[in-house]
């Protein structure tokens, strides 16, 4: 068994690491900043929270002064602090079922055993919102602890744009979601007594923007060969963009990290240290394992560097800008319905295979995550697609986000090790 | 007559319509005692079985269909229909998007969605739907809904087993509306003939996941049990209400399919509730099995609010989570037989 597991001598070089920025750790004032802000908002009475949901307009709720806490980034945050597990067997215990999403049960958890935040613990809200745009499990968990803390909860109903949807269904679609605007502005006033403030939710809307253009900026550097940055530290650092749309204390730290990459490009250096050479260039699609981000790190040890993902790129869609507020409204809409994350198949192939071209990767790993069955729905016709389109092989790993359980050291490293294999062979044609 | 066939995870495909152009409404149900392995190519095996199976059929039987209809539901149907297109052969495929809200604005978007399908249906089958033709579908539709609540009503007295039960329904939902008139007007004869359920059967209240296949129905009996409630969409969900026969058709049906009991696939889990303690009260039921199919993401959210609720009021319950599978289910069986051996 050892022998499978353990890669031929050539293949795994120990002594190199990922080479983290210089500015990486400066990551932390914009998530103190988040959780002493977020614990403000909770305790003075005239400030209010909201629970939402990864694919919601945070700028909305900037536009109402009303803070938006995250259960699914603070999830992850109980991952990374290794608590995920038994928070999910906390509500494994309560009757959740093992098949369900590992970021809701590890929030009813931490709801249920009332977790510090440091540890992945959240505040209760004044309000919750959230969309079906992703998935159903967003508004099954809202609804859930919406009736549990006994919390007003509004939910957008997105129409999906399925493969084949034309542009004037489209627009009926988006005439529905504005609709529901105008509904929870009313929901909002009513159970905040706060109003929308165009003006703010127009700057917020512009500050957006400028953080989504460095990070769109930030993934153009990362086309160059070598890639100056990778999976590694994306995988943290898109925290502003999730959760701090619109503030600059993200927007600081954005331009920190993004000066530090531009130099790495201009000198032609990588992110692998000691100037190792980069051989394999990865794209990841799907949403990282929280609780062992070591995996990222290690696939330097092949001189194999995640280039692209698609996962925290799709936090950085173009923002409405000097819009009027209709404008504006329907352009939130579509951003709403069309995120990269929810693409349909037909559009989500193109989007694959056009980043592949983009970022001259050569192998792409898809995580069929047993927590996100409709990012997993289509991903062998992903994979024939790029395989037969391209020529490029494709791993599909299944594994969970959150859950630890789902994780096997040993499996993962065998099934890398062969993709390795599989990527050299296809280079040598 | 020509069937056009659609996937519907719940009741949200509006039949009427289908059948106001002149086809007969056929509803998907896969089968149980076939292999996956048609699907399986394209969706892994931690998807819904029963909506693997439903591809399983759409990639054997679509040539008998002049088309397919998917009706938003849960994240099988939304993000299935992709998969659908892209590998099952037919003529016409079309996404219907009804809303998972019931107010004001998913009824105006829910009349939008109807009109999107009328069209296409007129363009697609060069035919020409008018009101009065789907005024005329709403009262076939409700002849068989008025039968069906008959049999509804018989079943908490008469001797019709689960698997009649279910059958009958799953015939309204595949067959020609006048064949499923008659197999039901049979069953109602045979039940109003026959005796009363037998002493030694304990009355429940089914609900969870949609049961698709009779065997499982047979399980339940086998241990004891009768159904005679439940809030399944092959089940009341389908029935329990009249599709109003006064005014526009197309606002009737919008009003109609919003106003059904609500399923997990639905914004609206307090409504849930209400309909089961309600459907408890009624018939003065205080038994209810409760049961999962694997993978069933939406009931599984709901099943531990919906089912300690029940538990408070003092309703005694069993929650199962269920294989897709005609096969004798040991694990199960033993189950139900623990649960009646309590009750």
């Amino acid at each position: 068994m050892n022998q499978q597991t353990t890669a031929p001598a050539s293949l795994e070089a120990p002594q190199i690491r990922i080479d983290t920025l210089p500015h990486a750790k400066s990551l932390k004032w914009p998530m103190v900043w988040y959780l002493l802000v977020g614990q403000l908002y909770s305790m003075l009475p005239w400030k209010k929270t909201a629970w939402t949901c990864a694919g919601f307009p945070v700028e909305l709720l900037w536009g109402f002064d009303i803070f938006p806490l995250h259960p699914e980034n603070m999830a992850t945050v109980a991952a990374a602090q290794k608590q995920s597990q038994r928070l999910i067997e906390h509500a494994e215990g309560m009757g959740y079922s093992r098949d369900l999403c590992s970021y809701c049960k590890t929030n009813l958890g931490a709801v249920d055993t009332n977790i510090k935040t440091t540890l992945g613990g959240i505040a209760k809200p004044d309000i919750i919102t959230c969309t079906n745009t992703i998935c159903d499990t967003h508004w099954k968990w809202f609804q859930i602890q919406a009736e549990k803390l006994k919390v007003p909860i509004f939910i957008f109903d997105c129409p999906k744009i399925v493969s084949g949807t034309d542009e004037r269904t489209i627009e009926g679609y988006i005439n529905y979601m504005v609709e529901q605007f105008y509904d929870f502005f009313e929901f909002v006033k009513k159970h905040t007594g706060k109003e929308l403030n165009i003006d703010r939710l127009n700057r917020a809307c512009e500050e957006s923007e400028r953080m989504s253009v460095l990070w769109r900026e930030i993934y153009e550097y990362r086309k160059c060969v070598p890639s100056p940055y990778s999976s590694a530290e994306t995988s943290a650092s898109f925290f502003p963009l999730v959760v701090l749309p619109g503030k600059k204390v993200g927007i600081k730290f954005f331009e920190k990290i993004k000066g530090d990459i531009r130099k790495r490009a201009e000198s032609g250096r990588g992110t692998l240290s000691g100037g190792a050479k980069e051989r394999y260039r990865l794209l990841f699609e799907g949403i990282p394992f929280w609780y062992k981000m070591r995996f990222m790190y290690d696939l330097a040890k092949y001189s194999a560097v995640e280039t692209y993902e698609p996962y925290t790129f799709s936090f950085a869609p173009p923002k409405p800008v000097g819009k009027d507020y209709t404008e504006t409204l329907r352009e939130v809409a579509r951003i709403m319905m069309d995120l990269p994350y929810s693409y349909n198949l037909e559009k989500r192939i193109q989007y694959f295979e056009q980043a592949v071209k983009d970022f001259k990767i050569d192998g792409v790993i898809l995580h069929e995550n047993l927590s996100c069955r409709p990012s997993s729905t289509g991903m062998i016709d992903l994979k024939n697609a790029i395989q037969e389109d391209l020529g490029v092989p494709v791993l599909i790993l299944q594994c969970d986000m959150n859950d630890p359980r789902a994780y096997s050291e040993a499996q993962m490293k065998t099934r890398i090790e062969s993709f390795i294999e599989v990527m050299e062979k296809n280079r040598k044609g | 007559m020509k069937k056009i066939a659609y996937f519907d995870s719940s009741h949200d495909m509006p039949e009427e319509i289908i059948m106001a152009a002149g086809f007969v409404p056929y509803k998907i149900f896969g089968d149980v005692h076939k292999s996956n392995a048609p699907a399986d190519q394209y969706l892994q095996a931690f998807f819904c079985p029963a909506a693997r199976s439903f591809l399983t059929e759409a990639l054997t039987r679509s040539a008998e269909w002049e088309g397919i209809i998917v009706a938003q539901g849960c994240n099988a149907t939304n993000r299935h229909y992709d998969v659908w297109k892209r590998h099952v052969s037919t003529p016409f495929l079309h996404w219907f998007n009804g809303p998972i809200k019931d107010d004001a604005m998913a009824l105006r978007f829910m009349k939008t969605e109807l009109w999107r399908l009328i069209d296409t249906l007129n363009r697609q089958f060069r035919v020409s739907i008018t009101d009065d033709m789907i005024a005329a579908a709403i009262r076939e539709s409700n002849e068989v809904k008025k039968r069906l609540q008959r049999v509804s009503a018989l079943r908490s007295e008469k001797d019709i087993t689960n698997r009649e039960y279910l059958t009958v329904l799953i015939k309204s939902m595949t067959l020609p509306k006048k064949d499923a008139v008659a197999a039901i007007d049979e069953l109602i004869h045979k039940a109003e003939k026959g005796g009363p359920i037998p002493k030694n059967n304990i009355k429940v209240l089914l609900t969870g996941s949609d049961v698709t296949y009779p065997e499982l129905m047979d399980q339940i009996d086998e241990a004891g049990f009768r159904v005679v409630r439940d809030d399944l969409s092959v089940g009341e969900r389908y029935y329990t209400t009249l599709i109003p026969e006064d005014g526009n058709p197309v606002d009737a049906l919008a009003r109609y399919y919003l106003s059904v009991p609500r399923p997990a696939t639905k914004v609206g889990m307090r409504k849930r509730i209400e309909y089961l303690e309600g459907a408890l009260a009624d018939s003065g039921l205080d038994t209810v099995i409760s049961q999962n199919i694997k993978f069933c993401e939406p009931f599984a959210y709901d099943s531990v609010m919906v089912n300690g609720e029940l538990k408070e009021r003092g309703i005694r319950l069993l929650h199962i989570e269920r294989e897709f599978t005609p096969g004798p289910d040991n694990q199960l069986m033993n189950r139900l037989a623990a649960f009646s051996e309590m009750l």
